[in-house]
């Protein structure tokens, strides 16, 4: 008997690229993060073979989700045939084997980077966000370690201080995307670069979000049914971006997250940011209900004041 | 009472009003490495009650401060405020939880460097709201409302309410301090050379401010200095320390006029 | 269909990797070869960085990606954190070592000898322009009269001997205990093997360009270099049935000790010492990252804080993040944009609202 019978013949890699130790610990940092949501529970984050920073957060997640029964739906801003989104999905579909579409109603796990789609997300759904910052105080406190400590002190006074400037400079918050969120009535989270449009689409939501940053070393959950709130003071609301009067030059939708696309005479055309939403307009494919309808108003009532 | 074992020049602390104190310290214990910083310090604070407290650098008033605004930990001793919910409650016993939640509320404290005190690239407004904000305060309009009024309290000029401190005077970044000390109406008062560094002139108008703060709002004070003439224009009551000890306390006019330990009559003679 | 044929993205990226690969000519194993033979300085230092000690891939790497070093060091990271961690060396001291080159600053002459070993130290910086002539040039060595050792003690043993630097316990901690960098989370306060580690692992620039702000000025040690060191370490293993120990091999190793200027207690002031040791020759590397290992224990400019240092050294993060920058964010850029042009919009609009302000102001007082 030779050794080389004994074995299994060599594989360039496990199934989903990761080998089982790597995709272990990540099941249970995500558990963790589960049930703490909001809160940033560290983790090795292991090379894989794509750049730092291009979704190397998101991509583990979903490696360590995906089985071949599994339906994957790749997007960056709002995108499917966006390059990276693409490659992503390439290397998916190639080290798992598990099918891909670009319908939102239609995948068990989607891969974001800044943006939810406008269709709802039902339970069972995995939304997996792509994380540039895992760190909402970055901005007002460099170090990781201090950062830390504000957390765990719920000290949140240098955020709301941060508004409050934006507020006394120039009347209005002027956060873009990235708005802080309170979760669960605790922690302060960054919802990932997602514009503010999206940010509601997060609170009492049926299906489980895991945003993770690879290059930061960090994942954090929103599970469902769990409250989401931006930060916003008693008198003034949270503004969404205003939509009013753009319209998808594709499709004809309205009061969906748009495109500018500037045209050389001086204006701009529109169209929707989510292309699986708008192929499926174009291609008569029924729609899922939509987080916004077609007047705007958003799902939960009252959720978004005027 | 007091720590008589000490020194027998201690004398008993006059009553000014027949009243539980409002701040008790009782045998505060401290010590780096060999060296004592506090030794047996006893304090009592009155309410409406301005004390002082006098002694070169290294006598351990800084310390006692840092102590009484729940910085830091004594080796030994016990410290009660007597305001509603924290009766009998040993405050150095408090979680670093709790101990923010009573800074915040009931204890405001002014450092000689404004860079301990202010976040010198925010607004000033900013600076005292951020007190009403982790307080619990999230109206917009209320909280600028609150923070206007706490800096006109402070006799702050409000044109300039959104200037950050790093573009102020020493003076005014002092009363950007005083306003966010007393934004929450605190129980207690701290402040820890408030003029020291500022121009003489300035510094007589920021005591100005301190006093009608005090007379108007009521609310008790420590301030802890090395110049005699702020202790004798704001305190009531002094208390002297030296090599971590009280050596002398009394009515401020009683102790400056006629002190009694050698090293408090070094300490005014120097003074004229 | 206008919409589906936006959907030129998979070709496209296809096509653009296919023309760098074309430009770079065949792939061979000949041309491995050639990069593995020629280039050992290069490999050491992509296998540091890589934190696998793989000549022949490195030398895969650097001919796969043209010698895009960040791109070299990411391929080989990535097929590292596939595979498992099978077994754990054991310990080396620096006397176990097979030193080729042994220098310190410190002293004239220390136990064992000045070895100078292989170096350009000393190297006129001159173009051999013959080359391109045509000609070959080779170089020879004559023997030394006698063998050098084949191992050195290290100068900081005689140095604690003397009492000038402090006594140290050995660490027991056993090596499947030694915390690993490259299985967990960099988490600060760092422990000393997770910052040995990641200035091992270091991008050779970034921890160059902070260990020289140190020693220009913004550090508050004057650097000495106690000893650096160039050797082959013996990898030694246990076998997991028979625990025999034996070798696996050996790797190419880099060590460098820096001491200070004396500190700490007036009464019996001692030396100071930073330390780093790296997978590969690279003398430049490792002296830097001593120098930060040092400063590291202090505080004050960002560039002995270990947050700072390492989070910024690591070259897989930091080449990445640089580039993903080249990315669409027209997404968070539509959302800041719109909120300016409603900021611009209301420059107008706001003259009316401001005055029911102030008025709403002025009602609360």
């Amino acid at each position: 008997m030779r050794l080389s019978e004994l074995t299994k013949p060599v594989q360039d890699h496990a199934y989903a690229f990761l080998d089982e130790a790597s995709k272990r610990e990540l099941r249970r940092k995500i558990l963790k993060g589960i049930c703490i949501p909001g809160y940033q529970v560290p983790y090795a984050s292991r090379e894989v073979p794509m750049a730092r920073g291009w979704g190397t957060g998101g991509l583990q997640v979903t490696l360590t989700l995906v089985a071949p029964h599994s339906t994957v739906k790749v997007i960056d801003q709002g995108a499917d045939d966006s390059v990276n989104a693409a490659n992503i999905r390439r290397f998916i579909a190639r080290v798992a084997a598990a099918k891909t579409t670009t319908d939102a109603c239609e995948a068990t796990l989607i891969q974001s980077r800044h943006r939810i789609p406008e269709e709802r997300l039902l339970e069972g759904q995995v939304l997996i966000l792509q994380v540039p910052e895992p760190e909402p105080l970055r901005g007002v406190e460099t170090s990781s370690a201090a950062a830390a400590e504000l957390h765990a002190d719920a000290d949140y006074g240098m955020m709301w201080l941060k508004l409050y400037e934006q507020m006394v400079r120039y009347k209005r918050i002027i956060q873009g995307a990235s708005y802080p969120v309170l979760v669960g009535n605790r922690y302060i989270m960054s919802p990932s670069p997602i514009p503010r449009w999206d940010v509601p689409m997060l609170h009492q939501a049926a299906h489980l979000t895991i945003l993770s940053a690879g290059r930061e070393k960090r994942l954090y959950c929103v599970p469902p049914y769990t409250e989401v709130r931006p930060l916003e003071f008693d008198d003034v609301p949270y503004q969404i971006e205003n939509v009013d009067g753009m319209v998808c030059f594709r499709t004809g939708a309205t009061h969906k997250f748009m495109n500018e696309l500037p045209q050389e005479d001086g204006s701009s055309l529109f169209e929707l940011s989510d292309s699986g939403y708008g192929e499926k307009i174009l291609t008569e494919t029924p729609l899922g209900e939509t987080y916004y309808d077609s007047e705007g108003r958003f799902y939960h009532d009252g959720y978004l004041r005027q | 009472m007091m720590a008589t074992s000490v020194n027998d020049l201690i004398l008993e602390p006059p009553r000014l009003v027949k009243h539980t104190p409002l701040l008790t310290v009782t045998n505060i214990n401290k010590q780096y490495g060999q060296v004592i910083a506090l030794e047996e310090v006893n304090v009592e604070l009155y309410p409406r009650e301005v004390l002082g407290v006098v002694g070169e650098s290294g006598s351990g008033k800084s310390t006692l401060l840092r102590m009484l605004n729940l910085e830091e930990n004594p080796d030994s001793g016990a410290y009660h405020l007597e305001i509603p919910s924290y009766q009998d409650q040993n405050l150095f016993e408090l979680s670093r939880f709790e101990r923010r939640q009573l800074r915040v509320k009931q204890i405001g404290i002014v450092y000689q460097n404004p860079h301990l005190g202010l976040r010198m690239r925010n607004s000033s407004s900013g600076n005292v709201a951020e007190r009403l904000v982790v307080a619990g305060e999230r109206n917009f309009s209320r909280l600028r409302a609150a923070a206007k009024r706490s800096l006109e309290v402070s006799e702050f000029p409000v044109t300039r309410m959104d200037d950050p401190p790093k573009n102020l005077s020493g003076g005014m970044q002092q009363r950007v301090q005083l306003a966010k000390a007393i934004a929450l109406k605190p129980a207690l008062l701290l402040l820890d050379e408030p003029t020291t560094g500022l121009d003489v002139s300035v510094q007589a108008l920021v005591l100005d401010t301190l006093r009608r703060l005090q007379r108007d709002l009521g609310i008790a004070m420590l301030v802890v200095s090395h110049d005699l003439g702020v202790i004798r224009t704001l305190s009531d009551r002094v208390m002297v320390m030296r090599h971590g000890r009280v050596v002398e306390q009394g009515l401020t006019d009683q102790v400056l006029e006629d002190p009694q330990h050698p090293y408090t009559q070094q300490l005014v003679h120097a003074k004229l | 269909m206008a919409y589906v044929a936006a959907r030129g993205g998979e070709q496209a990226i296809l096509e653009a990797e296919n023309l760098y690969r074309e430009l770079l000519g065949t792939l061979s194993l000949e041309r491995v070869k050639i990069i593995e033979e020629t280039m050992p300085y290069l490999i050491d230092r992509v296998m540091g960085e890589a934190s696998i000690y793989a000549p022949e891939l490195a030398a895969l790497a650097i001919a796969q990606t043209g010698g895009e070093l960040y791109e070299s060091v990411l391929l080989l990271r990535a097929y590292r954190s596939t595979q498992p961690r099978l077994a754990y060396a054991a310990p080396l001291e620096q006397d176990d070592l097979k030193t080729v080159r042994r220098v310190s600053a410190a002293f004239k002459d220390i136990p064992g000898g000045q070895v100078l070993g292989p170096t350009l130290d000393y190297s006129h910086r001159v173009l051999r322009m013959e080359v391109l002539r045509g000609e070959t040039v080779t170089h020879q060595t004559k023997a030394a009269p006698q063998a050098s050792p084949s191992s050195f003690p290290a100068l900081a043993a005689w140095q604690r001997q003397a009492g000038l630097l402090p006594e140290i316990q050995a660490d027991q901690t056993v090596p499947s205990e030694i915390p690993d960098v490259t299985r967990e989370p960099l988490l600060f306060p760092v422990s000393r093997a997770h910052k040995l580690q990641s200035l091992a692992r270091g991008d050779t620039g970034g921890i160059l360009a902070l260990g020289y702000a140190n020693m220009r000025g913004y550090g508050a040690v004057h650097p000495t270099i106690n000893e650096v060191r160039l050797a082959y370490a013996e990898v030694l293993l246990t076998h997991p049935s028979t625990g025999v120990q034996f070798s696996a091999g050996q790797v190419r190793v880099s060590s460098s000790e820096i001491v200070t200027n004396f500190a700490g207690n007036p009464q019996d002031p001692r030396l100071e010492l930073g330390f780093s040791a790296t997978l590969g020759w690279n003398e430049v590397k490792t002296i830097a990252a001593s120098m930060l290992d040092l400063s590291m224990e202090r505080s004050g400019h960002p560039s002995q804080t270990p947050e700072f240092v390492l989070y910024h050294t690591e070259p897989v993060e930091a080449s990445g993040f640089c580039i993903h920058f080249k990315l669409p964010h027209y997404v968070t850029f539509q959302s800041s944009l719109e909120a300016m042009r409603d900021v611009k919009g209301k420059g107008h609009r706001e003259k009316v609202k401001e005055e029911s302000a102030v008025a709403l102001e002025e009602a609360m007082l």
